[in-house]
């Protein structure tokens, strides 16, 4: 080739746009992603803000369903109450001091380090449907272990202010004053407090341990009924502050912070040196991350190979078992090289085949018969059987 | 705007920094630097859209040669350019490196080299040419991507050629050129020369021997300034892949070294592209430009995936030919398409031209008919063998029709075929 000729195009500078075309248009494509973008903070915003939050589990402060007990908690709020809701032994601990109250719910997620922490503190305590945890705080009371599915209504028969203020409640269940200085209110109809009731108090060591059977009264649904409000708020509102316990079963520390969580058992830099870190990732994710210029595509052409019908031929013909086909091709193949090669022509009839085969290659004229001739094989091993038979067949033929 | 990896050095250059004074504030104090140097250099980088860029590139070249695009950058911009700049080109011109670092002071310029070594025939157009120019820091730069105008046209590779010369040879030794004298080729009376031993005594001139003192014999050549027109067929037979290249690649092979050989023998080549509209001609080219118009013709085409029209072929063949000619068909010899299309209509082509058809077979079906490992590939054999008995049997039909026929694999059908052409030149029958 003589030497090639070079194109040279004219001199480009810049593409057309400036400061100024190029932000529009980048404002342009960003609008609308930003504006979803904005759209969704604001709608996740304001669903997050109006409603305080709720839960359902049975007698938490925030709960308003029928089970929960958020009404005798505003009322208490309302009245000047500090009520604290907490779920572990360790706020409990921070939060009972002398002259507050600490409402107790149910004893099942409670250890044996937990109840003693709680017979540790010097507040009031308020404890709701215990079993077992009531004869460790004061030996003076015990659960009568009667189990009433449904409540019933119940009269004081007793002096103490709280149960006489409120006359009549809706409860069921029993406690037993088996200690000096118990007070037993609101037995069973037609009992005695000597069998059991529903409420209790007993005075020790300065401090006042209430007990109900039921947590009935405390609930939104039966608040309102017969004298449970007046019961229920006396009993929790009798300090300035109420610790609002609801045992976890997540929180398995006996209190006083033997066990710190993961977090605080690292140093506080590492929280910093993270942050740091994060900042080098991003800068790392901004420099592998642009590409310098677009990728460039191709068309690409369409690739068949060339075998692959002649492979599908063969796909049919097994599929349908077509042994006859395929053995008279693998026939006809060798038939027509061999007569090729014998200088026979393309057109020569089969005996005259035949024959000089078996000229060339001493075999009986019948064998090459019905080698090339015979009945078509019937399974996989006839048909490899005459292919293997052609090719010794085939590789004995020469020119005579 | 883009970043670089001083950038990331320069933010985890922060982490001993904060492990010395561990507070938040640290980290956003750091964040800040790092993002006010990044502006900074940013801001006093040259930009990348006052740079001149010119580019130029080889019209053409043949396939696996090497081309190199050049660059050639001009600062515009009164402040000194720093930069990355990437010379974009489609995968298969199979650009070595096209990323280049330049260091342009303003009104200077600079030059960037792209060697290409194309692995596809066809045009290849150039993409875009990214420029990336850093600030004075080498933290963070601005970055274009600009549209300059490229396109390399890449040939053929035609490595056939080598079958060339021993072909030319040949054609002198029947041109009565060669130091060997073979007598009889040819019917076209050239000229008188001396006798010299060896020369047959029947080729002796005796009335120009009596007018002369020596013995002098006439010479006869074959015959020159005969129209050759190739036929290439673009139709989906051609699409389909034999080895690792398109049946087509091995037709414009052969289509070459045939073109080069007969414009050689003193021959009118012709090329006709046709699937079902003409896609490519060459007409009416002589001397050394032929050559250069097929491959340029050839680079271009590529297989479409319709059936070819034969009758508008014979409608192109008759409208470009008013003489005898030699017909070469590069189709493919697929029974069905043959069946369906060419035979209907090749006694209109071969009562009036010499016709060659050229096909490419493919060696695979050879291995498919020879396998015996297992049932299947008995049946594939089976499949294979009856392909194979298809195809002869649609070439005798072909040559019952007057049809030279050449089935050859890839690599051999353009020798196959000149030596075709040499053999019908050496018989007379062009």
């Amino acid at each position: 080739m003589s030497t090639p000729v070079v194109t040279v195009h004219d001199a480009v500078v810049g593409d057309g746009t400036s400061t100024r075309s190029r932000s529009a248009r980048r404002w342009r494509r960003a609008r609308l992603p930003l504006a979803l973008l904005a759209l969704v903070v604001v709608a996740g915003i304001l669903s997050a803000l109006p409603e305080p939050r709720t839960s359902t589990l049975t007698l938490a402060p925030d709960n308003p369903g029928d089970l929960g007990a958020r009404a005798a908690a505003q009322i208490l709020g309302r009245e000047g109450v500090d009520v604290r809701y907490v779920r572990r032994i360790a706020d409990v601990q921070a939060l009972a001091v002398p002259g507050s109250t600490v409402l107790v719910v149910g004893d099942y997620l409670l250890t044996d380090e937990q109840v003693d922490a709680l017979g540790a503190t010097e507040a009031d305590l308020v404890l709701v449907d215990a079993g077992w945890a009531l004869g460790v705080l004061t030996p003076a009371l015990a659960s009568s272990g009667e189990y009433d599915a449904a409540p019933d209504v119940r009269t004081a028969q007793c002096d103490d202010p709280d149960a006489v203020a409120a006359g009549t409640i809706t409860a069921s269940g029993g406690l037993l004053g088996i200690g000096p200085g118990a007070v037993v209110c609101f037995p069973a109809p037609g009992t005695t407090t000597d069998q059991g009731g529903s409420y209790a108090v007993v005075e020790s060591d300065g401090r006042r341990v209430v007990a109900v059977s039921d947590m009935a009264p405390f609930t939104n649904e039966h608040l309102a009924e017969q004298g449970n409000a007046a019961l229920v708020l006396r009993a929790l509102g009798r300090h300035e502050r109420l610790v609002w316990y609801i045992p976890s079963l997540d929180d398995v520390g006996a209190g006083g912070g033997t066990e710190p969580a993961p977090g605080e058992l690292l140093p506080p830099v590492v929280t910093i040196l993270a942050l740091q870190l994060l900042l080098v990732v991003v800068v790392t994710a901004l420099w592998r991350g642009r590409r310098l210029g677009r990728l460039v595509t191709e068309r690409l052409p369409v690739v068949v190979r060339a075998g692959e019908t002649t492979r599908g031929r063969g796909r049919l013909y097994r599929r349908g078992r077509s042994y006859g086909h395929a053995a008279a091709a693998l026939r006809a193949g060798t038939a027509a090289r061999s007569a090729g090669r014998l200088g026979l022509p393309r057109s020569a009839a089969a005996p005259l085949v035949v024959d000089a085969i078996s000229r060339a290659t001493g075999r009986r004229a019948a064998d090459v018969e019905a080698l090339l001739y015979g009945p078509p094989p019937t399974d996989d091993r006839g048909l490899a059987q005459l292919a293997r038979d052609l090719d010794h067949l085939e590789s004995e033929v020469h020119r005579p | 705007m883009a970043v670089t990896w001083r950038a990331v050095v320069l933010s985890a250059l922060g982490l001993p920094v904060v492990l010395l004074v561990p507070a938040g504030g640290t980290v956003l104090l750091w964040t800040l630097l790092v993002v006010v140097a990044c502006v900074v250099d940013v801001a006093l980088a040259a930009s990348p859209r006052q740079v001149a860029i010119r580019r130029e590139v080889p019209a053409s070249v043949r396939l696996t040669e090497p081309a190199t695009s050049t660059l050639t950058l001009t600062n515009r911009s009164t402040r000194r350019l720093r930069a990355l700049v990437r010379d974009a080109w489609p995968p298969s011109t199979g650009a070595q490196s096209d990323r280049h670092r330049v260091d342009v002071r303003p009104g200077d310029g600079a030059r960037v080299r792209t060697v290409l070594v194309p692995t596809r025939r066809g045009d290849a157009h150039a993409d875009r040419v990214t420029i990336r120019a850093l600030g004075p820091l080498g933290l963070a730069g601005r970055q274009a991507s600009l549209t300059v105008p490229g396109r390399l046209r890449v040939l053929p590779e035609f490595a056939s050629r080598r079958h060339l010369p021993s072909r030319l040879a040949r054609l002198r030794e029947l041109d009565g050129r060669a130091s060997v004298q073979v007598r009889g080729p040819g019917t076209e009376f050239d000229s008188l020369r001396e006798y010299v031993i060896g020369d047959d005594v029947r080729a002796i001139d005796w009335r120009a021997t009596a007018r002369r003192s020596d013995v002098v014999v006439r010479t006869w050549r074959p015959e020159r300034d005969r129209r050759v027109l190739i036929v290439l067929d673009s139709g989906r037979t051609s699409a389909v892949r034999v080895l690792d290249a398109p049946r087509l690649d091995a037709s414009i092979e052969a289509a070459l070294l045939l073109a080069a050989l007969a414009t050689k023998a003193g021959d009118r080549v012709e090329l006709l592209v046709f699937d079902r509209r003409v896609r490519g001609r060459v007409a009416s080219a002589t001397g050394a430009r032929v050559m250069a118009a097929f491959a340029d013709t050839l680079a271009l085409v590529e297989p479409e995936l319709v059936e070819t029209d034969w009758p508008g072929v014979v409608a192109q063949v008759r409208q470009r030919l008013s003489q005898r000619a030699l017909v070469v068909l590069l189709t493919a010899l697929d029974p069905s398409a043959v069946e369906q299309g060419l035979l209907g209509v090749a006694a209109q082509l071969t009562d009036r031209h010499q016709v060659v058809l050229a096909s490419v077979s493919d060696p695979e079906v050879d291995a498919l008919r020879t396998a015996r490992t297992g049932a299947a590939a008995v049946f594939d054999a089976a499949a294979a063998e009856r392909v194979g008995l298809e195809r002869a049997a649609v070439a005798v039909r072909l040559r019952q029709r007057g049809a030279e026929v050449v089935d050859a694999l890839p690599d051999d059908l353009a020798p196959r075929l000149a030596d075709t052409y040499i053999a019908l030149k050496a018989a007379g029958r062009l």
